[in-house]
């Protein structure tokens, strides 16, 4: 072969791949793009493979119904969803990403404060809209003055306040000594830096412990021995599913049974329980969605993932599900694929949704409704407030 | 200034916890020692581990301690063909060619993970995994005390094979000059290759451990890969009773960390003794003492 030929050759092939790239990359003309990048891998995937099914559930719907009327033409929506892998600057290039190479027109979040907020300043940059859940409000509003992202999720001191809140309600007895073990992460400092030691006062708890310590931290024995040692019948933490079912299994090897236990973010996935069996049994974790809300399509909406996954629901399928449907509403409403006109549309949102009445104020955030939830026999069960209670407070917690 | 039994039971978990960590390096360890080689994916080796104790937990209802030599075998089996196929034909491009596809191998397994079994954190759920044992006022998890002992055991029968055995004569003669091992007979290849399944084997056995006393998921390889390699330097490389010390000595120092500057310091002050140790012994605690 003589290397005029090969030169060629080679041109083809590099024309060919490049273009196969293209075609791949590329947004239809009669597609609608939507972009999320989601943590589907590492310490955060527990929450991501939730969401991802929240999300594709509101497009595979508007799909089957026939698209979004664009311009006058139906379109089909198209969502792309990159691995963010819990992190950081994979979030933004991510969003990055869906922007410059997929030609999304519209984004949605991906999960926690720090992944959410990377991407989102991305999407602020591009003055592309995006709606997400799963970053709490007073985090979310920290970071800036939103114009193009949306967030719709729980307020941090109002979850703070809901275990404290619950505990009264139920009036139970404890030697009102309490300690908080909480991650160093942007909402782990608020709240238990911050929010539950304030508020402990106020419901007449004795703080005896306050413990920080890396989001990825595994050894918990120093912080177990010395909140045993101090007597302290409420824990109170906040850390991711890992590290939560590192601390409980670590409490009890221990020999370390407060009567109160209650995990923020980690308890919440069902992996938290099916990892520890019984010995998730009585602990709490504050929550925002029920299949048993009163809103349209929320027990539908459980029972759709459940029968399709086999796995038990989370409320994470709700926060996603709603904020792929503000937006794809959002679109529709807009009839345009303009960011600008999108963004308004966005603005405009006041619909109750399988999470609630969802409408923006002006820092660009919807508050859920809060509630307690309690681990029994590896089943969610809200036991606060009473309006909303599926079963009774298990107290104290049961010895392993 | 923390409460005595509080101190008493955190170093006594600490060093506990340090023999966990050295069989959890022991594979790393005689593989660098034998082959040069630095396996990167010696982390997601042990997640494997944990995985195969947890389905085997759950598919025979045998409690996985009960299970370790199948386990171990089953391990030491994945591992034959990565020798094979992808260490063996590299054996003349240097350790470096080696090392960074046993990096690839390391980012194909913890995808392979996700795949197949989501990625979930997991733990193995054992009666014994989160009792308690006290003696006076020293509490520690039994866990540590159980898997304290098989690691001292199983890292004792490992030195008595390379010290004691033919096998270990060889693996010693290919460890101190392969081409010299080769011309007197020793067949390097063979020997590699076995220590190779060995350093799985050991691997799986710490992962099941692991698995029992924490919690794993698919990408939980790296932290025990970066435990293994501070325990390989504090104990010399290829030294299997140095491995044990090395270990010792970092659950004791990470648990004294955990105690005075709180558990979220643990691992900087393993860190930080990994790098003393590097720049004023590279050779390890127990240089002298080598298997």
């Amino acid at each position: 072969m003589n290397q005029g030929l090969k030169s060629n050759l080679k041109a083809g092939v590099l024309l060919a791949l490049a273009s196969i790239a293209l075609g791949l990359s590329a947004a239809r003309a009669d597609e609608i793009v939507i972009g999320a990048s989601l943590p589907l891998s590492g310490p955060l995937a527990g929450f991501g493979s939730f969401q991802q099914w929240g999300y594709k559930r509101a497009v595979d719907e508007v799909n089957k119904a026939g698209g979004i009327s664009i311009d006058g033409t139906k379109q089909m929506v198209k969502l792309i969803i990159r691995d963010d892998k819990t992190d950081p600057n994979a979030s933004a290039s991510n969003i990055e990403t869906l922007i410059s190479r997929d030609h999304a027109v519209a984004l949605l979040g991906s999960c926690t404060p720090a992944l959410v907020n990377a991407g989102a300043l991305v999407a602020e940059r591009a003055k592309k809209p995006m709606v997400t859940g799963c970053d709490p409000l007073e985090v979310f509003k920290s970071v800036r003055k939103w114009n193009y992202v949306w967030d719709l999720f729980f307020s941090v001191p109002e979850l703070a306040a809901a275990q404290y809140k619950a505990l009264a309600e139920a009036n139970i007895q404890t030697n009102k000594k309490i300690a908080f073990w909480h991650d160093n992460g942007p909402d782990g400092q608020a709240v238990g830096g911050h929010i539950w030691p304030e508020l402990a006062k106020d419901f007449g708890y004795q703080v005896v412990q306050n413990a920080e310590f890396p989001v990825d931290n595994s050894q918990f024995t120093s912080i177990i021995g010395e909140a045993k040692s101090k007597g302290a019948d409420v824990v109170l933490v906040d850390a991711i599913t890992p590290q939560a079912i590192a601390i409980r299994k670590q409490m009890a090897a221990a020999g370390y049974t407060p009567k109160v236990i209650n995990i923020e973010k980690g308890a919440e996935p069902v992996q938290f329980a099916e990892a520890l069996g019984k010995l998730s049994d009585g602990v709490l974790v504050g929550g925002y969605w029920d299949p048993s809300f009163p809103y349209p399509g929320a027990a539908d909406l459980a029972k759709a993932f459940e029968s399709e996954t086999k796995l038990s629901s989370s409320q994470h399928i709700a926060d996603s599900y709603t904020a792929a449907q503000v937006l794809l509403d959002a679109i529709a409403a807009a009839g345009s694929t303009d960011s600008e006109k999108i963004n308004e549309a966005i603005a405009k949102t006041d619909k109750t949704y399988v999470v609630g009445p969802i409408k923006f104020d002006a820092d660009h955030t919807s508050k859920l409704p809060i509630v307690a939830v309690q681990w029994q026999g590896g089943k969610p069960v809200i036991v606060w407030p009473k309006s909303a209670k599926t079963g009774e407070l298990l107290f104290p917690v049961p010895a392993p | 200034m923390p409460d005595i039994s509080v101190a008493l039971s955190t170093i006594a978990s600490g060093i506990l916890l340090g023999g966990m960590l050295a069989l959890a390096a022991l594979g790393l360890s005689i593989v660098l020692g034998v082959m040069r080689l630095v396996n990167l994916a010696h982390g997601d080796f042990l997640v494997v581990g944990a995985y195969a104790g947890l389905f085997f937990l759950k598919f025979t209802g045998v409690d996985p301690l009960l299970g370790l030599p199948v386990i171990a075998l089953f391990v030491a089996l994945l591992a034959l063909p990565l020798y094979s196929f992808l260490l063996a034909p590299l054996a003349e491009r240097g350790a470096e060619a080696q090392m960074m596809t046993m990096f690839a191998v390391a980012i194909i397994l913890e995808n392979v993970f996700v795949l197949a079994f989501s990625a979930d954190t997991r733990s193995i759920e054992t009666g014994y995994a989160t009792l308690p044992l006290t003696l006076g006022p020293v509490t520690v998890p039994l866990i540590y005390v159980i898997g304290f002992a098989i690691s001292v055991a199983l890292i004792l029968a490992v030195h008595w094979l390379i010290s004691r055995t033919g096998f270990g004569r060889d693996l010693r003669a290919s460890a101190a000059d392969a081409q010299a091992a080769e011309t007197i007979g020793v067949d390097v290849k063979r020997v590699q290759m076995l220590t190779f399944a060995l350093g799985a084997a050991c691997a799986g056995v710490g992962g099941t451990l692991i698995g029992a006393a924490f919690q794993f998921g698919p990408s939980s390889g790296a932290p025990y890969l970066l435990n293994s390699l501070a325990v390989v330097v504090l104990g010399g490389l290829g030294n299997v009773l140095g491995t044990l010390v090395g270990g010792l000595v970092l659950g004791f120092l990470q648990s004294l960390g955990g105690l005075t500057l709180g558990d979220g310091y643990r691992d900087v002050v393993g860190m930080a003794l990994f790098l003393l140790v590097l720049a004023f012994r590279p050779a390890g605690f127990l240089a002298r003492g080598r298997s």
